[in-house]
């Protein structure tokens, strides 16, 4: 019996492909890269017919054969399978650098939305509080919790451990982490975020950054502090664009024991700094849709790229111009292009 | 007004086997959702949005045993050349909702998602015939664009009978004058996770329609996995892009 379906012409040059013929190679090469399609798998396709793999995310086991559960592209680790989805909320692992924002506050801890499939918490056991690390938790502190953190805020964490279940513990058990202030949240998918060592930068324009890997970002006014952060540039470019001598690098410093102890309730203030001027508001602002930018066009978001956006964006004298389509596509093609000139792209 | 001719029409043009105009697209609205789709089924129009999985809001007070799946379904008023006002209780619509739910209940792979709700929300934007069907279409598209883990492609057609003639995709006019099924196929396969039958029919005919009704919505399935396809392969190379 057969179904004629009437459907406009397509104008891409898609052709399918006919799936069982491209499974026959996996049992041949194996070990091969080329194995494995490489091109994206839908929901309810036969992956692999091999047992030896072991079946990872986005993918389920039915009569000794795998399956694919999700629409994205194959991943393999040794002889772990998954099929990692296009598009999908956040998963947190275990040491990323991640931006949220409290929720609740309950017993003991606070429930912080990141952007995840659940909620995360934070113990209160597990974030600094005035007068230093070693202080320890009373229950006149458990009492006064909303002092420190309340429902709205956002602060920046590292995910400490995951339950059984997926959710995330977080903590802030260091300076870099903690309340943030003086800035501008930006939220992009978590795909478009770059795992990589440092998620806070210094941007020109006296501007840090911090890419939290669940797509949440945080852009603010360069807190200029009375230390000097013992950190190592690694990133040559990084050197050459921070050109003032005291910086504060919320990613990159260690400090003294204490330094620690100075902390005092100053991390859990609500009040932004009196004096932040018009043209680091600005500056803000042209980072924010300069984000947006990249964002819209799907490009990965790393420091290198946003400085880029950024200086293409100069070609539009106001900021607030970069929110036309138009616009924010010319300043994508800009970055992709001066990658490509650079032969990095 | 003939429904079928003896030539072998219909209303429309079609012949007893031909689908109508089938067109879908995902990641409609990537800024409101966390997936979303578009389906065009002949004059059908309707856009759905996923959100989730997300926390559920009353999660750890009580294990609820209800589903922690919703779906909600929004006719404005001029979806239908009746102009009628549809009411958010309209019994017609909560009861397309349960068969939805159900439905999907079955597909999603519900235990990757413990302490979760999956909300999502469909607009009819025009409602000409096979309005579950392409309700149906438009959640499994979204579903994928949310990156939800399923079994398999859920697909629906509805198939009408005129005297002994099966008649494939009814709009909304033959809707109204012949009785019909609608059902859902899991993928490539011939299970079937949906049949809805709301008027009589006589049992040796059923045989005849189901039959003409999977392949149907194994055709609906490969042009929706089509598009997948497109959209995933244009992401993907803006991924190795960067």
């Amino acid at each position: 019996m057969d179904v004629i379906s009437i459907i406009r012409p397509k104008v891409t040059g898609y052709d399918e492909e006919d799936s069982d013929v491209e499974m026959s190679d996996v049992e041949v090469n194996l070990d091969k890269d080329s194995g494995l399609k490489t091109d994206v798998v839908t929901p309810g396709e036969l992956v692999t017919d091999d047992p030896i793999w072991m079946r990872g995310h986005g993918t389920y086991f039915l009569n000794e054969k795998t399956y694919s559960a999700v629409a994205g592209s194959i991943l393999k680790v040794n002889r772990l399978l998954s099929v990692i989805p296009l598009r999908g909320r956040y998963q947190p692992e275990t040491g990323d650098h991640i931006i949220g924002r409290i929720k609740e506050v309950g017993h003991k801890r606070w429930k912080v939305d990141i952007g995840g499939k659940q909620d995360a918490v934070l113990m209160l056991g597990s974030v600094n509080l005035p007068g230093g690390v070693l202080r320890r938790k009373s229950e006149s502190d458990e009492l006064q919790m909303r002092n420190f953190l309340k429902e709205g805020d956002l602060l920046n964490a590292e995910v400490q451990s995951l339950f059984q279940d997926g959710a995330a513990s977080l903590h802030t058990r260091s300076l870099k982490y903690g309340k943030l202030r003086n800035g501008y949240f930006v939220k992009v998918p978590s795909s478009l975020i770059v795992r990589s060592k440092n998620h806070s930068h210094q941007l020109p324009g006296n501007i840090s950054i911090i890419l939290g890997v669940n797509g949440y970002i945080w852009i603010s006014k360069n807190v200029s502090s009375n230390f000097d952060s013992t950190n190592s540039k690694t990133n040559k470019h990084e050197a050459k664009l921070v050109n003032h001598g005291k910086e504060y690098n919320p990613g990159q410093g260690t400090l003294s024991i204490p330094k620690l102890e100075e902390s005092s309730w100053e991390i859990y203030s609500d009040k932004n700094d009196p004096d932040i001027s018009e043209s680091i508001r600005s500056t803000i602002a042209r980072y924010v849709n300069c984000i947006k930018c990249l964002s819209h066009c799907e490009i990965g978001i790393t420091e290198q790229r946003i400085v880029t956006a950024y200086e293409a964006s100069m070609a539009y004298e106001n900021a607030g111009s970069l929110i036309d389509v138009e616009v924010m596509e010319n300043i994508g093609s800009d970055v992709i292009n001066g990658e490509k000139m650079r032969g990095n792209g | 007004m003939e429904v079928y001719s003896p030539e072998g029409l219909r209303a429309d043009g079609r012949r007893w086997n031909e689908v109508r105009n089938f067109k879908c697209h995902i990641n409609t609205h990537q800024n409101s959702s966390d997936g979303s789709s578009y389906v065009e089924m002949g004059n059908t129009k309707v856009v759905c949005l996923v959100s989730g999985p997300m926390e559920s809001p009353s999660s750890g007070r009580k294990p609820n045993s209800s589903s922690n799946l919703t779906v909600s379904i929004s006719m404005p008023s001029f979806v239908s050349n009746s102009r009628k006002k549809f009411k958010k209780n309209d019994k017609r619509i909560q009861e397309l909702c349960i068969f939805l739910v159900k439905t999907f209940e079955q597909i999603v792979i519900m235990k990757n998602y413990p302490r979760t709700i999956i909300s999502i929300s469909i607009v009819v934007l025009s409602q000409d015939g096979g309005l579950l069907p392409s309700c149906v279409n438009a959640i499994t598209l979204a579903l994928i664009d949310a990156g939800i883990s399923m079994y398999d492609y859920v697909s629906s057609i509805n198939v009408g009978l005129y005297d002994t003639t099966p008649l494939l995709d009814l709009n909304h006019l033959e809707e109204n004058d012949l009785s019909f099924l609608t059902l859902g196929v899991v993928g490539k396969s011939e299970k079937i996770s949906l049949l809805l039958l709301e008027d009589k029919l006589s049992l040796d005919n059923l045989e005849k329609l189901l039959a003409i009704g999977i392949v149907g919505c194994h055709r609906i399935r490969d042009i929706m996995d089509q598009e997948i396809r497109r959209h995933g392969n244009l992401r993907l190379s803006k991924i190795t892009n960067k």
